[in-house]
């Protein structure tokens, strides 16, 4: 099992207990330890609680969020208190970094999006050579009275609900890269996959063949091609304003 | 396979209830390009003289581009093109948003409608087939609700719609025909002649293929465009505030449309700029089909007497039209009109020209408030405006009066009015004033629908660089606003940038303003893109056959050098002393226009393209009929 330290990374707003920034205890076995003089707040110790055990034990789940989740913040909306977690190895007492990187997917944020539809148009283009919307593996849905432009598109979910419901093992995932992919051959059409998907991100062609993003071979091409990062990819927090 | 061309046009005859199916020549597209060279060479051919514009004769003419509809940055536009009704001479006015694309994906270069129908209808275009469906649902309801309905009752978010507002049902001249909203293919007066047909909208479907015939050297080409496009210095303005930069920047310079052109500097430009639009109302950036650079945004108003109004835009045409130009300093105002505009499918440019030279006239007296409807239109009355607006959609009052125009308008109530109605040919002039920029001056004079500025953008005069000048146009002065000297040449080189843009169907920020690409990477794009074989040479001779089919198509209405001036007074009235480097500046269009033929090599004392270029052109069946009809004596 790992020692724990968790340190206040920031605080954004106002923390009137205080906690302030570089603040710590530590968790060795089953106790936790402060400091001489400092204290932790309560609130936040509760909203801690659940993931201590669990970012003391090291877990093998594939595609499992909590190796790399690191921080958590104290749940007051007026002083966010964010605490970063570090796993210490309690032979050497040095910080461990989670062995899983994050994995990079698809953000999107439909707030950016300015409906162009430049990103249909060119993952068609790559995929299929024809530039119709309708062969691309992303969609903008354009509410034109509200303004609203919604980009769908596979987000490489963790526990990606199309792989687990497919009947016939033909979704599965590029170890490289994490996008999702569609064996033809062995698919039925069945269109589950598109019920399961929480982003409703997948259509089919004529074929009954589901639409889902590859992540392309090297540069994503949608992501190249918005002009103000309504897409992004990379794993970085808060991207995705879904 | 559709390889950039879809090489098909549908032709509509609404009397005869007949719908069929037209190959495209690969000649007639390699000569003509596309969109609005197509729509003007059928429009001379099919529509000759003594066509009324609102009768059954006249044709209305939707044609897309090559680049329509594929990767190309801003491929998204439209053409629409008939006898204007406005005018009485060449009606063509153009658009972006998703019409346009989506009608490449039904299969088609252009679509022809002719005739009349019989019931107020619509036309649904859906991957190679048409249908005319009734519209009498639709009567009376405006552009918005129109579209909505139209996707709604097709049951389909993908569909696109074209339609007109109330304003062409009521006969306004100047309404147009309006995609997504918003987009406006406002000039000219094609919606009228949309209404005259009793078609209330064209909506299209289309999910057919649509290729590139060399995919990888095109998205190469297209990579390099799209980088070129992110680092131009002009990139990270035109994404703030497209258009509306002009607002504040044109004041700087001392020719932002005033109070009806009595001076071009306002002093509260500040409170109706594009930068105040941004920094209080302006939700998101918006873009046309396939844009990377959007210059278009959405904008919202939460408090106050216009809560709740958000759209997209405006543009700058509706943003100054409806403040300096009618001397209205509340933005929030200035957005209520254009929005009112865009329901009712009112060309903005028009209808604020309309009624500030209503507000000139009863500032000056020539027009009392009895005149007007009881209305005191004084600069800056928000109020007097809207109603105005209204009256002129319904065509009520004086409003029926303002309904055909300025210039119908002027005649109407003489008294010395025609001098101040700001149009040149029968169309309205924008929101720039010309005496602080000549060379647009020219390419508003010269331009082929009447007085617009879209038809040459020579941007190139704001360049301050001698040097250049010299080299590229003969004159170092060509370089500068101010100055007259070279900008024949200017505006001639514009004009086909210009048609190339519309041929194509690729936005003019991008080709024309910022110059993206060159007549030669033009022609790389085609070959690679449709299955025709384009040489430099040849697309530039293109272009200007174009932009002389336009002339012949005018001349032939009876155009000729005398019409191709501009409102006495940016020929007579210096610009106020306000008007910083501008002021004491007029027009000197004669030595312009001079200029402007002989690079033409046009006739200098009428205006008449001369048989030499006609042939020169390949035009020889145009030279006979101008021989014939004693157009061209010789």
């Amino acid at each position: 099992m790992y020692d724990l330290k968790i340190v206040v990374e920031k605080v954004e707003g106002f923390c009137d207990l205080p906690m302030k920034k570089g603040d710590y205890f530590t968790v060795k076995g089953g106790k936790i330890e402060l400091p001489d003089d400092q204290h932790i707040c309560l609130w936040a110790l509760q909203s801690l609680m659940p993931i201590i055990p669990a970012k003391q034990r090291e877990l093998n789940e594939k595609n499992d969020w909590i190796p790399h989740t690191k921080r958590i913040t104290c749940p007051d909306p007026n002083g966010r208190v964010i605490f970063r977690i570090d796993r210490i190895d309690p032979a050497t007492g040095k910080i461990v970094d989670s062995k899983q990187e994050i994995p990079s997917r698809i953000q999107v944020n439909p707030d950016q999006c300015t409906g162009c539809r430049a990103c249909e148009t060119v993952c068609a283009f790559i995929h299929t050579g024809s530039f119709n919307g309708k062969r691309a593996r992303i969609n903008i849905e354009k509410i034109e009275k509200d303004g609203k432009d919604i980009p769908y598109i596979c987000r490489q979910c963790g526990d990606a609900p199309c792989v687990k419901v497919c009947p016939v093992d033909a979704l599965s995932r590029d170890k490289k890269t994490n996008a999702i992919l569609v064996n033809e051959d062995k698919c039925i059409g069945c269109k589950k996959c598109a019920e399961a998907c929480p982003f409703d991100a997948i259509t089919f062609n004529e074929n009954k063949m589901p639409l889902i993003c590859d992540l392309c071979e090297g540069e994503i091409e949608c992501v190249k091609r918005c002009p103000t990062e309504a897409l992004k990819f990379n794993n970085s927090p808060g991207g995705d304003k879904k | 396979m559709n390889y950039g061309y879809c090489g098909q046009a549908l032709r509509i005859d609404l009397t005869k209830n007949n719908i069929e199916t037209e190959k495209l020549d690969p000649k007639f597209l390699k000569d003509y390009l596309g969109g609005r060279g197509l729509n003007v060479r059928r429009l001379y051919d099919e529509v000759p003289p003594n066509v009324k514009p609102l009768s059954e004769d006249n044709k209305l003419y939707i044609g897309v581009g090559p680049l329509t509809g594929t990767l190309f940055p801003g491929a998204a536009r439209v053409n629409f093109t008939a006898k204007s009704p406005q005018t009485n001479i060449l009606g063509d006015s153009n658009t972006g948003g998703f019409f346009g694309p989506e009608l490449k994906f039904a299969g088609f270069d252009q679509v022809v409608i002719e005739g009349k129908a019989k019931d107020l209808s619509y036309i649904f275009i859906k991957d190679g087939k048409a249908e005319i469906k009734s519209a009498k649902h639709l009567k009376g309801l405006d552009v918005f609700e129109t579209q909505e309905k139209i996707v709604e009752e097709l049951n389909d978010n993908r569909v696109q719609v074209a339609s007109i507002g109330p304003a062409a049902e009521n006969g306004v001249k100047y309404s147009g025909i309006f995609c997504n909203q918003v987009r406006a293919a406002a000039r000219t007066g094609m919606g009228l002649v949309l209404a005259s047909k009793n078609i209330k909208a064209i909506a299209v479907r289309g999910t057919k293929d649509l290729k590139a015939a060399n995919p990888k050297k095109f998205k190469e080409l297209i990579d390099k465009m799209d980088q070129e496009i992110r680092n131009h210095s002009e990139y990270d303005i035109r994404v703030r505030l497209g258009t509306t930069k002009l607002v504040s920047s044109l004041n700087e310079l001392g020719c932002l449309a005033t109070r009806h052109f009595q001076t071009g500097y306002f002093e509260d430009a500040d409170k109706v700029s594009g930068e105040y639009l941004e920094e209080n109302y302006k939700q998101k950036e918006k873009g046309c089909f396939s844009c990377t650079i959007p210059c278009s945004r959405y904008f919202e108003i939460d408090k106050g007497k216009h809560k709740g109004l958000k759209s997209e835009g405006p543009e700058f045409e509706g943003l100054a039209g409806f403040s300096s130009r009618v001397g209205i300093s509340s933005i929030e105002d200035s957005l209520k009109a254009i929005d009112m505009c865009n329901r009712y499918g009112l060309d903005v440019i028009t209808t604020s020209e309309c009624i500030s030279f209503t507000m000139e006239l009863y500032e000056k007296g020539i027009l009392t408030s009895a005149e007007i409807d009881g209305l005191k239109p004084t600069w800056g009355n928000s109020e007097a405006v809207f109603k105005l607006i209204e009256k002129i959609n319904k065509r009520e009052g004086f409003g029926d009066l303002l309904a055909d125009g300025v210039l119908a308008a002027a005649e109407k109530i003489g008294k010395g009015s025609r001098k101040l109605a700001m149009h040149v040919k029968g169309l309205e002039i924008f929101q720039a004033d010309p005496r602080g920029i000549k060379g647009y001056g020219l390419g508003v004079a010269v331009a082929t629908r009447g007085g617009d500025h879209l038809r040459s953008e020579p941007w190139f005069e704001f360049m301050e660089d001698p040097e250049e000048g010299k080299r590229r146009f003969g004159h170092p002065e060509s370089a500068f606003r101010l100055e007259y000297k070279g900008k024949g040449k200017v505006v001639k080189f514009y004009e086909e940038r210009c048609v190339l843009a519309d041929c194509l169907e690729a936005c003019k920020n991008t080709l024309v303003n910022m110059e993206i690409i060159s007549f030669k990477e033009a022609a790389k794009l085609l070959n690679y893109l449709t299955e025709i074989d384009f040489k430099e040479k040849e697309i530039k001779r293109a272009a200007e056959r174009i932009m002389n089919v336009e002339r012949a198509y005018i001349v032939r209405e009876g155009i000729r050098r005398e019409d191709d001036t501009l409102p006495d007074r940016f020929l007579n009235e210096p610009l106020p002393e306000e008007c910083g480097e501008s002021a004491g500046s007029v027009v000197e269009i004669e030595p312009m226009l001079n200029e402007y033929y002989k690079a033409r090599k046009w006739h200098i004392e009428t205006g008449i393209p001369t048989l030499e270029k006609l042939k020169e052109l390949d035009l020889h069946e145009i030279a006979a009929e101008f021989k014939k009809k004693g157009i061209i004596k010789n």
